[in-house]
């Protein structure tokens, strides 16, 4: 690409890093995976390995060794560092080191200066407020005196009740923090200086940032967010629509997607829903010009129910459900997006080469995550082997899995218990919701755990809450 | 019979002869083995008058040889004197100068610490027909002619506690203190009260102690010495020793020996002569007060007359301490003076009775004196090249700002409280008065109209719009303003705890940059250069150095060492181990006095004494918080011998001014801190913080191994055992210094602060 050879150091595992390798292939780049013991069987190890004769795998003790995966990149001879997401992937450290090493590598992802700034919650929601995009009330700096803080929190808590608001609820978070981690809520002012104290603790343990935010708790949203694309040097950046992932685990992680964010032709909402879609795109793309954002990013909004958008954070990085969008989106009237495609074509310097204009985006995208665990029990993952698994095959269907379809597989204790990722597609909301109950139908996932008990998943309910998609 | 006693006690003078001169040949010595042995052989066939003849003429011989050898005795003869089991001890002068004594706390073995005896002893004087008992306290070191258990005089922290707990009781008694000292050193254990603390402690307790106190030196060993030495006046015995080190400890860091091998006893000789140990030195240097002479080659136990000119040296002295400060000034000198003439015409001052508890107003007098005689100390051994323009530019600086904070701070913020209290109070007053009238409205109100729940134009904006907000003045989380030099490289930093807490390797520039060289796993404080602390810790731009020009000297001309202040200074660029300056946190003006361990390990000599005592004055001239910030300390410089020693009392001294009109005197261990500032000015403050990783204490590991034998355990010295200990008040996360440091500056303190 762009004359040099590169090859791509691979620093994630599971269902990411096959759809890297699948990117890299793609483009024709060499690249090159790690792995730990327990996953010498997973998907990824044995993409890299069947890859060629070339030497493609390497075994580190922990993905979270920076120090262990560039040494792997150095061996390699690996010219650019793809994080996935989580690990390493929002580390705006770990991208300067990369950068800033004696041997220099590219970064697939924004610079590290984006990241950072970014990363931050309290500067996120300052760029925001700079920018006049809504934010949630509540404070945009750090607050470390305690009596100062609990002054605020009252007026949130008052600010609530004269909005007519019953339950008044002042969320304290960490402003390094995120995926649920270091959030607390107070309804009781007396609770708050206590709670202050132990997050602001959390967060310089956790985190080495004392920074604490306060807000208001916004009650009965829809999760929306944007999905963002830019060259290197942010001259063109571009967006690829909205998607909507209000379902979720009662641990606030993500169980099924849709693209586009709200439907107004299919459902009828209390607001102007394409307006307020329109709305947070702009938003978005103004944020991520002021920012020069120069790789792929994801804005996060929720919508309140009488439509009023907050942003929320943005994530640096590549998501899990950026396929989503890509099956919903066309560029030049050609499907098949692939954002990952994108994200290093364009992080290694490459134009985007076409403009907004020419994304068109068409139908209804439905994602699910297929996980063992029970979603009756507060969805507790269920551990044990899987016995028979297999997928219908489908046109406008695409399954990404690093579980094998024809051997028992031992599900690992140790990371993100996704099984699979599905994606599907349908003109109308309507028919992309009955591809989608029909897919979960002929699907099988058989297993036992230790204990011979059969396999939980979380396909019943995955069923039951597409009846419930895009609805507010 | 008596022959054999006699023979004996001459056989026994012979060897302590031999010891003292360790063994180097020597013809006189010789010669009167050769004229013992034959008295010895002669002496059965003698008839008793002949024999009485032969032994007297002996005795000549031995007296004449004694007095020629005590001419030629070399420095580290002297230490083997004193050393030596056949001196005199605290024992013989209890039991020979005073009239009569009771043991405090001890007999024998049966002690808290046998090194330290405290004794109430009396003495008593006949003027006239009347006889009175003169009480004082007797506090000092029992070396107990090589008993054992007495550790050699080495007291150990619980001893000294315990002197220092007498002391006080002899204020409350309002009866002077006798304090022998006869130490090699205080004994270096960690344990509560803990060896430096407590000599702190002492130190700072002895300072103002309103009762005369006489301190008499015979073995002066450091830090040990001075936790009881601090005096009104200092006698020291003629043979005796003071210095800040041993000369074997000063060989062993000179020599740099390898581990586990000695030093030549020629290069120990060598440095005891260099360190000017002797009393003559000390007189000279302006350390003791009065020389008492000893016999020929020391006293011993049975050198009564010795004891008797002791008895009277002692009360004249501590008759002339309660005189110079009791009275009116004018009489006080003529009275003085008269009694001066007196003695050299042979007053004998067991008929002369002067009294010695002191009335209020000649306590004041004698504490002021006593820190005025110590202020003047060493001041020949510091190099002050600050030019006269710049002093002045000083002193107008200085005067400017007491003017201007007196006006600000006194009279015009006094005025406003008092108003604003006033108009408060009032408003209060006012505001209670409507309420109650206008209650029944309220309801009323309340009952129509829900106009109080309109939401306010000012409470939206301030939750929804972008606030004020000035980050510079926080440098919390990971906004530093100088990053550590190992930022610059490109390699990865081993945390020294990984085996046990699994820190994953670090890369440089995120270690020594926004990590602030904190392992971000486990905590642990790598060492920073104090640059750091410079930049992040004060407000930018706010330091103001001041007394930079007083230099670091060589007061005793070591060989060498001038060099190796030069090689310090070319590589510091500075002029001396410590560094005094003015600046502000968060607005706070503050003087802070910093320890830094590149220029000589952070040693304290005369000139880092002299600013260190100067920063202190400012700060209470100028009614400003004072920080010590150590960025390491390896103790006293011992290069300066007893000019560095003395610091220990001196700048004790000036913080015990400090803290008493109301200052707020903080103290901040990082990396190593070790030895005398710990034992004196450093451990005296009551707000002592360690920078997490920091190791406190008194004696190294090493010099602990090689004093007591014993075995150090790991991380024996680390803030945490220390804070455990009682040693300090707390630890520090580095990255917080500024905050913690502004949050004291605000809320702890006496009254005499510029802001209070």
């Amino acid at each position: 690409m762009s004359g040099k050879e590169h090859k791509i150091l691979i620093a994630n595992r599971g269902e990411i890093a096959v759809r890297i390798i699948r990117a890299c292939r793609k483009l024709g780049l060499d690249f090159v995976c790690v792995y730990t013991a327990p996953d010498a069987e997973s998907g990824h190890a044995r993409a890299a390995a069947e890859a060629g004769p070339e030497k493609r795998l390497y075994r580190v003790s922990s993905y979270h060794d920076a120090n262990e995966l560039l040494a792997v990149a150095d061996a390699a001879g690996a010219t650019a560092v793809h994080p996935g997401y989580g690990f390493f992937a929002e580390d705006y450290r770990f991208a300067r080191r990369v950068k800033q090493r004696g041997r220099s590598l590219d970064f697939i992802g924004p610079s590290w200066e984006v990241i950072r700034a970014l990363g931050d919650k309290i500067n996120t929601k300052r760029l925001a407020r700079s920018l006049g995009v809504p934010t949630v009330p509540g404070s945009d700096k750090p607050i470390y005196d305690e009596m100062e803080a609990e002054k605020f929190a009252r007026t949130i808590y008052e600010f609530q009740l004269q909005q007519g608001i019953e339950h008044p609820v002042v969320l304290v978070k960490a402003s390094a923090g995120g995926g649920g981690m270091g959030i607390e809520e107070v309804d009781d002012m007396d609770l708050f200086r206590s709670v202050f104290r132990r997050i602001r603790n959390y967060a310089s343990r956790q985190f080495k940032d004392e920074g604490v935010l306060i807000e208001q708790r916004i009650r009965d949203f829809n999760h929306l967010e944007v999905q963002i694309l830019a060259e290197r040097g942010a001259g063109q950046i571009v967006h690829f629509g909205t998607r909507n992932c209000s379902i979720q685990s009662t641990g606030l992680q993500k169980r099924l997607e849709v693209a586009p964010g709200f439907d107004p032709s299919a459902v009828r909402y209390r607001f102007d829903a394409a307006k307020l879609l329109a709305e947070i795109t702009e938003h978005s793309l103004a944020l991520a010009r002021e920012v020069r954002y120069d790789n792929i990013g994801t804005w996060e909004w929720i919508v309140s129910r009488d439509g009023t958008p907050f942003l929320m954070e943005v994530n640096t990085r590549i998501q899990v459900e950026n396929g989503v969008s890509a099956a919903v989106s066309s560029i030049r009237g050609k499907d098949g997006t692939d954002l990952i495609a994108e994200q290093i074509r364009t992080a290694l310097g490459e134009p985007l080469g076409y403009t907004q204009d020419d994304i068109r985006f068409d139908g209804v995208g439905i994602e699910y995550r297929i996980i063992a665990e029970d979603p009756d029990r507060n969805f507790t993952p269920w551990v044990g082997r899987i016995e028979r698994f297999s997928v219908p095959e489908r046109d406008r269907l695409s399954v990404h899995t690093h579980v094998p379809y024809n051997r028992p597989y031992d599900i690992p204790t140790e990371f993100d218990p996704n099984l699979a990722l599905a994606i599907i597609r349908g003109a109308t909301l309507e028919e992309a919701a009955a591809r989608g109950r029909e897919f979960l139908d002929a699907l099988v996932l058989e297993g036992k755990s230790p204990s011979g008990d059969p396999l939980v998943s979380n396909v019943a309910f995955l069923r039951r809450m597409t009846e419930h998609i895009l609805m507010f | 019979m008596e022959t054999e006693k006699q023979l004996q006690r001459l056989n026994e003078r012979l060897t302590y002869m031999r010891e003292i001169f360790a063994d180097k040949d020597n013809e006189h010595i010789r010669r009167l083995e050769a004229a013992t042995a034959d008295y010895a052989s002669r002496a059965p066939d003698l008839g008793a008058r002949e024999r009485r003849d032969a032994l007297l003429s002996l005795e000549e011989d031995f007296a004449s040889v004694e007095q020629a050898l005590d001419a030629s005795l070399t420095p580290m003869d002297k230490v083997r004197i004193v050393r030596h089991p056949q001196r005199f001890c605290l024992r013989d002068i209890l039991e020979n100068v005073y009239d009569g004594y009771t043991e405090i706390g001890s007999m024998d073995e049966h002690s808290i610490d046998p090194a330290m005896v405290i004794a109430r002893g009396y003495i008593t004087r006949r003027h006239g027909k009347r006889v009175t008992n003169q009480s004082v306290m007797i506090v000092g070191h029992e070396k107990g002619h090589g008993e054992e258990f007495r550790n050699g005089g080495s007291a150990k922290p619980w001893g000294n506690a315990k002197a220092l707990h007498y002391m006080k009781v002899a204020e409350t008694e309002n009866i002077p203190v006798h304090a022998y000292v006869f130490t090699p050193g205080s004994y270096p254990i960690e344990d509560t009260p803990g060896a430096a603390q407590q000599i702190a402690a002492n130190i700072y307790g002895m300072a103002s102690l309103r009762v005369p106190l006489i301190a008499v030196i015979s073995e002066g060993g450091s830090g040990g010495a001075e936790a009881v030495a601090l005096a009104d006046r200092r006698l020291m015995f003629s043979h005796g020793y003071y210095s800040v080190i041993s000369p074997e400890g000063a060989a062993a860091i000179e020599g740099k020996p390898d581990p586990g091998g000695r030093v030549s006893p020629a290069l120990v000789e060598q440095c005891a002569g260099r360190m000017k140990i002797t009393a003559e030195d000390n007189l000279r240097m302006g350390y003791v007060d009065q020389i008492i002479r000893e016999p020929d080659l020391g006293a011993r136990p049975y050198h009564y007359d010795f004891f008797r000119s002791l008895r009277q040296e002692l009360l004249r002295v501590t008759d002339e301490v309660s005189i110079s400060v009791r009275g009116l000034p004018l009489f006080r000198a003529l009275r003085l003076r008269s009694r001066r003439k007196r003695a050299a015409r042979g007053l004998d001052f067991e008929t002369s009775y002067v009294r010695w508890n002191l009335p209020p107003s000649a306590q004041v007098l004698l504490v002021n004196r006593r820190h005025r005689k110590f202020r003047d100390l060493s001041l020949h051994a510091v190099r002050d090249l600050t030019p006269l323009s710049r002093r002045i530019g000083d002193i107008r600086r200085e005067v400017g700002w007491i003017v201007y904070s007196r006006f600000r701070h006194d009279m015009l913020q006094k005025r406003r409280q008092k108003v604003s209290e006033y108009v408060e109070e009032v408003k209060s007053e006012w505001t209670l008065f409507f309420e109650r009238a206008l209650a029944p409205l309220h309801k009323l109100v309340a009952l129509f109209g829900r106009a109080s729940e309109r939401l306010s134009v000012e409470t939206v904006r301030e939750l929804t719009e972008l606030s004020e907000w000035n980050d510079n003045q926080e440098q919390r989380g990971r906004r530093w303003a100088y990053a550590g030099a190992g930022a610059g490289e490109d390699r990865a930093v081993s945390c020294p705890n990984s085996g046990i807490h699994g820190c994953l390797d670090q890369w440089a520039p995120d270690l020594y940059g926004e990590f602030a060289g904190v392992c971000p796993n486990c905590g642990h404080h790598f060492p920073m250069e104090y640059q750091w602390y410079l930049h992040n810790v004060f407000d930018e731009g706010s330091i103001v150095e001041f007394a930079e020009d007083v230099e670091a000297g060589n007061p005793l001309d070591m060989e060498g060492f001038s060099a190796k202040l030069a090689a310090s200074r070319q590589k510091t660029g500075r002029k001396s181990a410590c560094m005094v300056f003015e600046a502000r946190i968060k607005d706070v003006r503050l003087i802070t006095a910093m320890l830094t361990a590149d220029f000589r390990g952070g040693t304290v000599g005369a000139a880092e004494g002299e600013k260190f005592i100067r920063a202190a004055e400012r700060a209470e001239r100028m009614r400003f918080p004072f920080f010590a910030y150590v960025h390491g300390t390896a103790g006293i410089r011992i290069q300066e011998g007893t000019n560095g020693l003395i610091q220990m009392p001196r700048c004790t001294m000036a913080v015990r001014r400090y803290i008493d009109a109301g200052g707020l005197y903080i103290v901040c261990y990082d990396t190593k801190s070790y030895a005398g500032p710990v034992a004196s000015f450093l451990g005296c403050s009551p707000y002592q913080f360690g920078i997490r990783s920091a190791d406190v204490g008194f004696a190294g590991p090493a010099v602990i191994v090689e004093t007591t034998g014993l075995p150090v355990p790991p991380h024996y010295h680390n803030v945490y055992k220390a804070l455990a200990r009682g040693h300090i008040q707390g630890i520090w996360d580095r990255r917080e210094l500024r905050f913690n440091l502004s949050r004291a500056l605000l809320t702890m303190g006496g009254r005499n602060l510029y802001y209070r």
